[in-house]
């Protein structure tokens, strides 16, 4: 059912190396990660910077990837990526300085991937990028899926409006009213749905009532 | 005092002019005559102030009226959430853009369209020009999706026939890091708080066109936002901060304390930059305006007149309506249900009553019909109002929401628009 894995491999690359990209001022833990991530994740570091040069940055890297501190001002504009969706979600992974449990689970529910402590040892940083990368893309998925069913679900509901529109306007059968809807959709190219839409615009256009 | 206050209270604040409020009731001893200890934190991104609080990390916030009516929305990580009862300030923003693009206009426009409130038309005209040279498209900055300055700003765009999400691109930058990002030449223009549009101007990188109370005059600002369930498990609490910042921002509004307003919001904790630079964010003295010239702006952020720190729940239905007209909130939305939930007038009224400050006795009234100043005297004691007109004269009714949202022209409202409705 899930995509998430065939759609994230790199045509061409047989093994594809993980990239991490790591906005961070402080030199000391942006070693530790280093250290963490050696041999088996390509970290691109930098330091906070801001805006478009940042926006740029993560166009070039494609990171699977961002790790970044929790109170650093890059985030907003990170965040403003992942709501406009135009660019692809990317697992967030922040610092906190202290591994307070709770805290770290209500992160977690609020969409950031995963949290790394300040003083975690370097062996622990990789197992918690996989964890952190695996997590979203499960959640990416089902977030996926979930906006298909309500828009299908939406779609239904559109239809039967307007097949009810029809029956009593022309004195259709449901079956009949059903099957104009779809010879209208099928010889105007268009989706049940959108003629769905015109029919109940244009009726509540007609009846003069603003209840769209 | 009560039982039940909580002695210490911690407080989350931008580094921005109108963290004023919270840096005056501190400073001047009105947090403590409520026997409440304050200890403020600054932040440098709206998303940490927004998770510290939903964290409990601090208690309240200087927070962007729209992110709680965001949470109120469902948008966001964490909906339902917030809640608001006071009204910190009214304007305060600007939109800047840089001086090669000020010379663009400039060129294309000769000397029309400069009067006040200066038009975007020739915003359009300079994307069209740069459409048919193949050029990049422009870049704006606002400091936050679910902000005035983003709405502000796209409602100026919009006014003056530019579609923001097709015409140019917006990004999200910090506040603080406005002025540098324009510097490297990396945006065209921005909306932001100030001191930050001074600085631009100040560093001669910069030119201000608009004020965001000539795009929506006496639209809200911050708010002070709290979690839900704290307001509703510390409510004598709520209303003791809300009395002492009540005190604060009538003494910060009033025009003969507000040098010494931008002493106070100089020190340290707040903007720690010096005095001189916040202060015509503060008076509105000399503030460099679109047509060239400067120009005195008294209501350039407004602190407590015009029943300035009053929820209204029309505020929170405009800014709903924002969401929808840009697509970030569906269009099934329920303005009301969303202006209910986001914005709580009670605790304000209380507090209001115990200082002898008047309070209006409606929730929602219509925004954007007033040309002039108006007296409120749907009030405890009739409330002299400023005007509230919109740069395209549309107002909100808040009776007539769907008719609002039908008559934009340029928008983007999401497809699924029919579907709570059906």
């Amino acid at each position: 059912m899930s995509a998430a894995a065939s759609g994230h491999a790199k045509p061409g690359a047989a093994a594809p190396t993980l990239v991490v990209l790591l906005v961070d001022d402080e030199p000391e833990r942006a070693k530790m990660i280093e250290q963490g991530l050696a041999g088996c994740a390509l970290l691109k570091h930098t330091p906070s910077i801001g805006g478009p040069e940042l926006i740029r940055m993560i166009e070039d890297v494609k990171p699977d990837c961002i790790i970044i501190d929790c109170e650093s001002p890059d985030r907003d504009t990170i965040e403003n990526l992942r709501t406009v969706a135009r660019h692809n979600p990317k697992p967030i992974v922040m610092f906190v300085e202290d591994g307070d449990s709770e805290k770290a689970r209500e992160a977690v529910r609020a969409g950031v991937s995963a949290y790394i402590v300040d003083g975690l040892s370097t062996s622990r940083i990789k197992p918690v990028i996989d964890v952190a990368i695996e997590r979203f893309r499960m959640v990416d998925a089902l977030h996926r899926e979930l906006a298909k069913s309500r828009e299908d679900l939406a779609a239904r509901k559109l239809i039967e409006k307007a097949k009810g529109i029809l029956m009593e306007k022309r004195s259709l059968s449901e079956g009949a009213a059903y099957e104009a809807i779809r010879s209208m959709a099928m010889n105007q190219g268009k989706q049940l749905r959108d003629v769905a839409q015109s029919i109940i615009s244009v009726n509540s256009l007609l009846e003069g009532g603003g209840e769209s | 005092m009560a039982d039940g206050v909580q002695r210490r209270v911690r407080v989350g604040i931008g580094r921005l002019t109108d963290s004023v409020v919270i840096a005056a009731a501190r400073e001047r001893g009105e947090f403590a005559r409520e026997g409440i200890d304050v200890a403020v934190s600054r932040h440098e991104s709206w998303a940490a102030i927004r998770d510290q609080l939903a964290y409990g990390e601090i208690d309240g916030a200087h927070m962007l009226s729209p992110m709680v009516v965001a949470s109120a929305a469902g948008l966001g990580p964490f909906p339902g959430r917030f809640t608001t009862s006071f009204c910190n300030n009214l304007n305060g923003n600007a939109i800047t853009v840089s001086n090669e693009l000020y010379c663009e206009m400039r060129e294309i426009g000769g000397s029309e369209g400069w009067s006040r409130p200066v038009s975007a038309r020739l915003v359009s005209e300079v994307c069209a020009r740069r459409m048919d040279r193949g050029q990049r498209p422009l870049t704006f900055a606002v400091v936050y999706p679910f902000s005035m300055h983003n709405y502000q700003l796209r409602y100026w765009l919009a006014a003056g026939g530019v579609h923001p999400d097709r015409a140019l691109e917006i990004i999200v930058v910090p506040p603080s890091r406005m002025v540098e990002v324009m510097s490297r030449g990396e945006v065209d223009g921005f909306c932001v708080g100030d001191p930050w549009n001074a600085e631009a101007v100040r560093e001669g990188i910069g030119h201000t066109l608009i004020t965001s109370a000539e795009v929506w005059s006496n639209g809200p600002e911050k708010v002070f936002g709290v979690r839900r369930d704290w307001a509703e498990a510390n409510r004598e609490t709520h209303e003791a901060l809300i009395r002492a910042m009540l005190r604060a921002a009538r003494w910060v509004d009033h025009p003969g304390n507000r040098a010494e307003a931008a002493e106070i919001a100089a020190l340290p904790d707040y903007l720690d930059m010096p005095a001189e630079r916040i202060l015509s964010s503060l008076t509105g003295a000399g503030r460099q305006s679109g047509a060239g010239e400067r120009v005195d702006m008294p209501d350039f952020n407004v602190f407590h007149r015009y029943a300035a720190n009053f929820p209204w729940r029309s505020h929170a239905m405009w800014i709903a309506a924002q969401m929808v007209r840009w697509g970030q909130a569906p269009m099934g939305l329920d303005l009301r249900a969303v202006a209910l939930e986001a914005f709580d007038p009670s605790p304000f009224r209380e507090a209001a009553r115990a200082e002898g400050v008047a309070s209006p006795e409606i929730d929602f009234k219509v925004e954007g019909a007033r040309d002039t100043a108006w007296v409120l005297d749907e009030a405890t004691s009739p409330i002299a109002m400023g005007r509230d007109m919109l740069i395209d004269g549309v107002a909100l009714d808040p009776d007539e929401t769907a008719d609002y949202l039908d008559s934009q022209s340029i928008h983007a409202m999401r497809a699924e628009r029919l579907r709570v409705a059906v």
